[in-house]
């Protein structure tokens, strides 16, 4: 069995999205639990891709193909995670801020979040105030990942933040910002619990954040 | 000591009697059309009001006219393709209304449609019947590109299908650069840097080719880069097929335009991120250098032009690949990257590379600090790097939109106390 979980996880690290997709398959056939597939192979494999992309092993390119690889995994065990009444880790409200269309980090973060155990609900690019708080009312999110990449639209989170205020729920969320303009300190300022500097160590964050919560 | 022996002073690697000003010679070194309406109004240029021309209708940069220009002081001036990003010639001027309400005039094939959230569509070429090729959120200020990606069909892939927009300049578009490089050399004493086109290599904001009616081939912007690891060898072929094409258009185009310009604009694709390169040093010595190498040994063997690199982000780890690939030009330096200590740049590149650009942060400083801070780092940078040469002022990357007024006085009173003015 695990030769099944070795072979998943090396599949992964190799981008190699055909043989993962294969494996996990063979996996869930020879009767292994999509939860120890999920937790034993594909999270400490995306973990691993996400420290080979910190020590400049890996760069954006590859971090797609990885991810990519991953999603096209969890398309074949989130079904079966949802059957199996498997929870997830913390669960997150996505997207890039009103007026901003740039969506290649923030796809590459739900991706990260969803392959550490996260339940991603992602609401796409130009998203409104408004709408991130309906989505964090209806899934009861604990986390909400906001993404600008232009220094006009960095200035629209802290409207987001605002809103989420408005709505009586910024207590019940963490708010993690990040992009190409942001700082530690402009999260700092805006109101947002945290700030990462690319999709692995968002991963990182919302899990020891959350954790740290419950 | 007009402009132009200024700038090629300063491209020697000499000082020159002072810093040179580029504003607006290239489509990364320009400024936000609300921005230049702001700095024409606060130069007392306009009575208020007065429109400002689009004339990069993808970034929406302003006119930098020839009298913005004499009051500023700047010493370069561009000559690009006679078609926009979106594939239309700037003519015709109109008035059109930006979300900002700055006065602004666009060329007649600016032809945009609202969409019921309030955004703009741009269409190639300014051709209603074709599917937009760009969109502008409601609010925003500039467009991006909607990506048009057929089905992909790893079986029918075609280099040809990516090489659409590649070919040999025109008789008509050689005659433009001709037309266009005498009337600067016969109306100022500027310096010339010239974009031909076509001598870029995946930039990833012209995959998309937003000027197309109907691109085919790889076109989506993840799917461009993932090709460059799972395609590696079709993306060869891509670039070694538009390597030819440009040799022959560098070629023509040096025949139409003799040493009349100082540099050429070379290639505008964006090597890092916030954080670091987009790929190794050894990816890119192996999909990159090579056909970059060429245009550069061609362009020194057969002209006095100097070759200019735009790479936003942080590429000090591709900075010795980009000098062996021969570049002399080096914009937009973006010290606000990681690893781009602006000190140690100039100490490790400075005697090989002109840094046109980094004068200014326009991330945060420009946008968000003081007059009083926007002018101590102007004054930091002119210090860092004017020394023996090797520098033209420019802010890093186009000044942006929603900059105070006062900080964009401040930047420019700032480079001309410098400067003597």
């Amino acid at each position: 069995m695990d030769d099944k979980l070795t072979a998943i996880g090396k599949a992964l690290v190799d981008c190699n999205q055909a043989l993962l997709c294969q494996e996990v398959e063979g996996a869930l056939a020879a009767g292994l639990a999509p939860a120890r597939i999920l937790q034993d192979a594909l999270v400490p494999s995306m973990r691993e891709v996400g420290r080979l992309f910190e020590e400049g092993e890996f760069f954006l390119p590859e971090m797609l193909v990885a991810a990519r690889a991953m999603k096209g995994a969890m398309a074949i065990l989130g079904p079966r995670l949802a059957a199996a009444d498997v929870r997830p880790l913390g669960k997150v409200v996505a997207g890039t801020v009103e007026g901003d269309l740039h969506d290649i980090g923030k796809n590459l973060v739900c991706t990260l979040l969803g392959g550490a155990g996260f339940e991603i609900h992602d609401l796409g690019a130009d998203v409104k105030p408004a709408r991130f708080v309906a989505a964090v009312q209806e899934h009861g999110a604990n986390v909400v990942a906001l993404s600008a990449l232009l220094t006009t639209t960095m200035v629209n989170m802290k409207g987001t933040i605002d809103a989420l205020a408005a709505a009586g729920l910024r207590k019940r969320v963490i708010v993690l910002v990040g992009g190409a303009p942001l700082s530690p300190a402009y999260a700092a300022e805006i109101g947002a619990d945290g700030f990462a500097p690319d999709a692995s160590r968002a991963a990182k964050l919302a899990a020891r954040l959350v954790t740290e919560r419950a | 000591m007009n402009s132009r022996e200024r700038v090629r002073r300063a491209l020697e690697h000499a000082e020159p009697d002072r810093i040179p000003l580029d504003l607006g010679a290239t489509p990364v070194t320009g400024m936000h059309v609300q921005s230049v309406y702001r700095l024409r109004q606060g130069l007392g240029l306009d009575p208020p009001g007065t429109p400002v021309k689009i004339v990069e209708p993808y970034q929406n940069l302003g006119e930098i006219a020839p009298d913005l220009a004499e009051a500023l002081g700047v010493d370069v001036v561009g000559v690009g393709s006679p078609r926009t990003m979106f594939g239309f010639p700037n003519e015709d001027w109109r008035e059109w209304r930006a979300f900002d309400d700055t006065p602004v005039l666009v060329p007649a094939g600016y032809n945009t449609d609202p969409e019921p959230n309030g955004s703009v569509l741009m269409h190639p070429a300014g051709d209603r019947t074709a599917p937009p090729s760009g969109r502008m959120p409601a609010g925003g200020y500039y467009f991006d590109a909607i990506v048009r990606q057929p089905p992909l069909d790893e079986a029918k892939l075609r280099v040809e299908d990516n090489l659409e927009e590649f070919g040999p300049l025109s008789a008509a578009d050689l005659a433009h650069f001709r037309r266009e490089v005498a009337r600067i050399r016969a109306t100022t004493d500027r310096a010339i840097v010239a974009n031909f086109g076509g001598t870029a290599f995946g930039d990833i904001a012209l995959v998309p080719a937003p000027w197309l009616k109907h691109p085919r081939g790889i076109r989506d912007i993840e799917e461009w880069y993932v090709s460059t690891v799972s395609r590696r060898e079709h993306v060869r072929e891509i670039f070694a097929r538009q390597c030819e094409i440009a040799l022959a258009n560098l070629e023509r185009a040096h025949a139409a335009v003799g040493e009349d310009i100082d540099a050429v604009f070379l290639t505008g694709t964006d090597f890092g991120t916030q954080r670091g390169p987009f790929l190794s040093p050894r990816a890119f010595r192996d999909l990159y250098l090579p056909f970059q190498k060429r245009l550069n040994d061609w362009v020194h063997a057969h002209t006095t032009w100097k070759t200019f690199i735009h790479s936003c982000g942080s590429v000090a780890a591709l900075l010795p690949e980009f000098v062996a690939a021969g570049f002399d030009i080096l914009n937009p330096v973006q010290w606000t990257a990681a690893e781009m200590d602006l000190a140690a740049l100039k100490e490790r590149f400075g005697d090989r590379l002109t840094f046109w650009g980094g004068g200014v942060d326009t991330q945060r400083t420009l946008s968000f600090a003081t007059p009083a801070e926007v002018r101590a780092q102007v004054r930091e940078c002119i210090a860092l790097l004017g020394r023996n040469g090797g520098f033209v002022f420019n802010t890093i990357h186009n000044v942006q939109p929603r900059v105070p007024p006062e900080n964009l006085l401040a930047l420019y009173e700032a480079v001309q106390d410098h400067r003597g003015l």
